[in-house]
């Protein structure tokens, strides 16, 4: 935690290295389009750290690989704008693309064995960006490769660099493909769920060599994750994406203090903590993710939502921004780990206020009376349990 | 940290492993540590948690409790019983009562099948295991008992000779055999009915072997059987060089008795025709028995395979007869195996289908449990799930069978966070309700904080820490346990990072630190460390620790190098 008091968002001052807006992906299925990603917007300052969090099939992934554009063409569109430092992604060909992979963009996956070519040594496979962008000679890059490996902590990089994948631990071989994608000093790293296949000690690891590597190269990074866990300490601000949308999105400490999104909160409670006792009971969101073919009307979450309401059943809520009074960032008066609702009636600004917008998409968000007499009448009406977990779907 | 002993250990518990002991032989003569004297205990209806590194062997000894395979050495006894030394057939009965949940719901359930069949699967082994063990109540039925099983046990044999026999003979010898027999028709008028039915009687195919003929099929399925025997059988222990001599040796010596064989009949031609073709039309017609007595293991298309097989030998039955003649054999044959294979797929159909109706109502139950709608899932296929309901699938089918001891092997590491949350609840309703027993595997401490009654904590084959977990969590006493803890992301963005002090790679299970495993990435290894493996002892209620320096009590080191991070309540 480097560098609290910045936040991803880019102030009107600053040119952002990264700007999406109204950016819509759709894959032309056979059951009719399917829209993975609807109407995404946000920016990137350079050297922050966004996070993006969302189940699986929240179309985070879709949405880096739309910004990348490494989807492929046919049966994919991909509308909106992605501006890097000025160039339109969009608009590149091929070969310009080719260009921008390595030296401007790069990105980590989260499967290492899946990314790595196993019948190429490891030093070939971090050198091969640098010859190719780089003029560099094989002498050149292989030795560049060492000091890249030394740089992402492989042990006996000298030995290393002649070993194959395979013969490499996962956690080796999540270092390895960090490597390669460092190889030639992009300023935008984007990690697609990098340490979702490992332990919880080498994710520590990896996530840690990310901060530092970041904090040198003075790279941006957006680290995509189901774990809410996984952005808390280690972004700046974090984008939360429910079917396609961006459903709430805030400085990080904001998020975590002043959750607004029903979705976020209930994501966060399902969350097993090392602070509960053991046998407490986990708050689960009831339901399924919507198909992504055939989408509910009004808001996406309304179905799996304990505050919903006929309102937002009926009407898709727009992403609007809360109020800045009300976004206290009370964290330093909170119980570590542990979220409650009186924290939101305290309304002290002891916090630092935070640059950077709340932005959500409710009608009736978490913390507000609204919201409290709407689960009330929720309980009342039986479609949702004393617990908060929904029954019926509205 | 990292050591042996049984100090944990409590009296009357229903599951108990003792010096549980595991290794793989690898390339080169080595061996994989993967379980090195690991003891565990489980009360009934307790959760007993497993928790350490990918590749620290708890996986392995979760298996190794279910005899999947047998430990190396140590004991597993359940309710009084030791399962290491049950021979298979008794370890199967036994199975219905140990089940297993395994990480990715997708590949272990089988994507041919419908759930109805999948979740029901376990209930059809468990009853046909209870039917045979009453069936021995006579001794005509005893008989039977036995026949059946032989008939069982030869079916997987039966059809690789039979597939690999009839492949071979037709590609190989049919037109020398047919040429030859052409020249000099012998099938006498007997043998005409035996053809019409596709297969003759077990009797003629016994009166046409001759005792030679006998004596050198003896000699072939000796010289196929050796090699086989000998590459099997524990080749991985055998040195390289001593392997190849041996397979050089073997086959030389098949080879030499094929060639004798041949020679003592001038050729395979003449040999298929002085009987060799009743005694292959003699072995699928026990492999066909087989299949007709027990239509659900051999399965419709292994009845298919053999009718086809009989087809193939119609072939030199016919080879010697007029034209006119074999065409009538022919069409007559082809109806009659037609007519046989339909009643065998009927008779097949009827079988599983009345075992599907006898155990609908089980599967409902089930089904209901694990909360999903038997209406609707009863007849779909495990791909058409969501991970969750998947997940929810396989523990459908591990509660099926109404099991004593459930082991969950990372049973929600590959789920997302909020049906993880479903799925973590699901087990405890079920553990409420029904009373089960679980090991529960995974790597994440928070996770089996949850789920868990006491946590074991296992290093590279060897237990750390075993304790209450309320007690563990609050204050680790194993080093290792502490860096675990403070591995966790907290979701919070105020809590400590862990950040530099998860050091180094767990070592290779093939060469093990000496002394106490874990000591090449403590904090506080000593010299004692390297030296002497820590025996695990009781340093506080209900604590249990195997480590020189544990991180509790008078002798603890200062908590420093390892910070509390994210262990935000201590």
């Amino acid at each position: 935690m480097t560098d609290t008091s910045m936040t991803g968002f880019a102030g009107a001052d600053e040119q952002p290295l990264l700007d999406v807006a109204d950016l819509r992906t759709t894959f032309h299925t056979a059951v009719g389009p399917l829209v993975a990603v609807d109407g995404v917007d946000w920016s990137l300052r350079p050297g922050a750290r966004l996070g993006v969090v969302g189940e699986s099939g929240s179309g985070k992934s879709v949405m880096s690989r739309s910004i990348m554009r490494l989807l492929p063409k046919s049966r994919v569109t991909s509308t909106g704008s992605v501006l890097f430092d000025g160039i339109d992604m969009m608009s590149l060909g091929r070969r310009e693309l080719l260009d921008m992979w390595g030296p401007q963009l790069a990105m980590v996956f989260q499967d290492p064995l899946g990314s790595l070519n196993p019948v190429m040594k490891i030093g070939k496979q971090v050198g091969e960006g640098l010859r190719v962008h780089r003029d560099l000679s094989a002498r050149a890059a292989r030795a560049a490769a060492l000091d890249l490996l030394e740089e992402v902590g492989i042990p006996e990089p000298h030995r290393r660099i002649d070993e194959y994948p395979h013969q490499l631990s996962g956690g080796m071989r999540q270092r390895i493909v960090i490597a390669i994608a460092l190889a030639c000093s992009p300023r935008l790293l984007i990690a697609d769920e990098p340490t979702t296949a490992l332990d919880v000690t080498v994710q520590a690891q990896i996530l840690d060599l990310l901060e530092t590597q970041r904090a040198e190269r003075d790279m941006s990074l957006v680290l995509i994750t189901h774990d809410l866990g996984v952005v808390a300490g280690r972004t700046d601000e974090v984008i939360v994406m429910y079917a396609g949308r961006i459903v709430e999105r805030a400085p990080t400490a904001t998020l975590f203090g002043n959750m607004r999104m029903p979705y976020t909160e209930a994501l966060f409670r399902s969350i097993p903590k090392v602070t509960d006792d053991s046998h407490a009971r986990l708050e689960i969101i009831g339901g399924q993710p919507p198909r992504m073919t055939d989408l509910p009307t009004g808001c996406k979450f309304a179905p799996r939502c304990k505050y919903a309401q006929e309102l937002c059943v009926a009407e898709e809520p727009a992403l609007i921004e809360a109020p800045a009074a009300a976004d206290s960032n009370d964290g330093g008066a909170r119980r570590r780990g542990t979220w409650r609702d009186d924290d939101l009636d305290d309304d002290d600004n002891d916090g630092g206020a935070p640059a950077g917008a709340h932005l959500y998409r409710c009608f009736y968000p978490v913390g507000t009376p609204e919201a409290a007499e709407a689960f009330e009448r929720n309980v009342a009406s039986g479609r949702v349990s004393e617990a908060g977990v929904v029954i019926r779907a509205s | 940290m990292a050591g042996s002993g049984n100090a944990h250990l409590r009296s009357d518990a229903l599951l108990r492993a003792q010096d549980l002991v595991v290794e793989f032989p690898a390339a080169g003569g080595r061996k994989v540590y993967a379980v090195s004297g690991v003891s565990l205990d489980l009360m009934e209806g307790e959760t007993l948690g497993l928790v350490g590194e990918s590749g620290c062997g708890k996986s392995t000894t979760g298996r190794a409790i279910l005899q999947l395979p047998s430990p190396t050495s140590g004991s597993v006894q359940v309710a009084g019983q030791e399962l290491t030394e049950l021979d298979p057939d008794a370890m199967r009965e036994v199975r219905p009562r140990l089940q297993m949940i395994y990480q990715d719901p997708i590949s272990s359930l089988n994507p041919r099948r419908r759930v109805r069949d999948i979740i029901a699967e376990p209930l059809f082994i468990a009853l046909e295991n209870v039917t045979r063990r009453t069936a021995m109540a006579t001794w005509q039925e005893r008989i039977g008992g036995l026949l059946q099983t032989l008939l069982e046990r030869l079916a997987i044999p039966m059809r690789i000779v039979g597939l690999a026999a009839s492949v071979a003979f037709a590609l190989w010898i049919l037109s020398e055999a047919v040429e030859e027999r052409a020249a000099e028709p012998w099938l006498g008028w007997t043998e005409v009915p035996a053809a019409i039915i596709g297969f003759p009687a077990l009797a003629i195919a016994l009166a046409v072997a001759a005792v030679g003929l006998v004596l050198g099929l003896t000699w072939v399925l000796l010289a196929l059987m050796l090699p086989f025997s000998l590459m099997s059988r524990q080749f991985g222990e055998v040195s390289a060089p001593v392997g190849i001599a041996g397979v050089v040796v073997t086959t030389g010596a098949s080879g030499f008795m094929l060639w004798r064989t041949w020679s003592s009949f001038g050729g395979w031609a003449k040999w298929v025709n002085s009987g060799g073709l009743g005694l292959l039309t003699a072995v699928l017609v026990v492999w066909l028995a087989a299949s007709i007595a027990n239509p659900e293991r051999a399965g419709a298309s292994g009845v298919a395979t053999t009718l086809s097989a009989m087809v193939v030998l119609q072939v030199f039955y016919v080879a010697g007869l007029d034209a006119g003649v074999k065409l009538i054999v022919l069409v007559v044959s082809i109806v009659v195996d037609t007519l046989l294979l339909r009643w065998v797929l009927r008779r097949y159909r009827a079988n599983r289908n009345a075992a599907r109706e006898r155990a609908e109502p089980r599967v409902r139950e089930v089904l209901e449990y694990v909360g999903i709608n038997p209406d609707d899932a009863m007849d779909r296929r495990p791909w058409e799930f969501s991970g969750g309901q998947a997940q929810r699938l396989s523990i459908a089918r591990a509660l099926v069978s109404v099991p004593q001891v459930i082991i969950c092997d990372e049973p929600v590491s590959s789920l997302d966070v909020s049906v993880q949350a479903q799925i973590l609840n699901l087990l405890e309703d079920l553990k409420n309700l029904m009373g089960l027993t679980l090991v529960f595997i995974a790597h994440d401490l928070a996770v089996v904080k949850n789920v868990s009654d006491r946590v074991a904590v296992m290093y590279l084959g060897k237990l750390c820490e075993v304790s209450e977990p309320d007690a563990m969590f609050d204050e680790p006493a194993h080093p290792y346990t502490e860096m675990l803890l403070a591995a966790i992301p907290q979701p919070d963005p105020e809590a400590e990072l862990g950040s530099g002090r998860i050091d180094g790679e767990l070592p290779s299970p093939m060469d093990p630190p000496s002394g106490c495993r874990f000591r090449t990435r403590c904090p506080h290894a000593a010299q004692r460390c390297a030296d002497e493996e820590p025996e695990m002892r009781e340093i506080a209620p209900g604590r249990f620790v195997a480590c020189h320096t544990p991180l509790i009590g008078e002798t603890a080191p200062e908590r420093v190098e390892i910070a509390s991070a994210g262990r935000g309540a201590s």
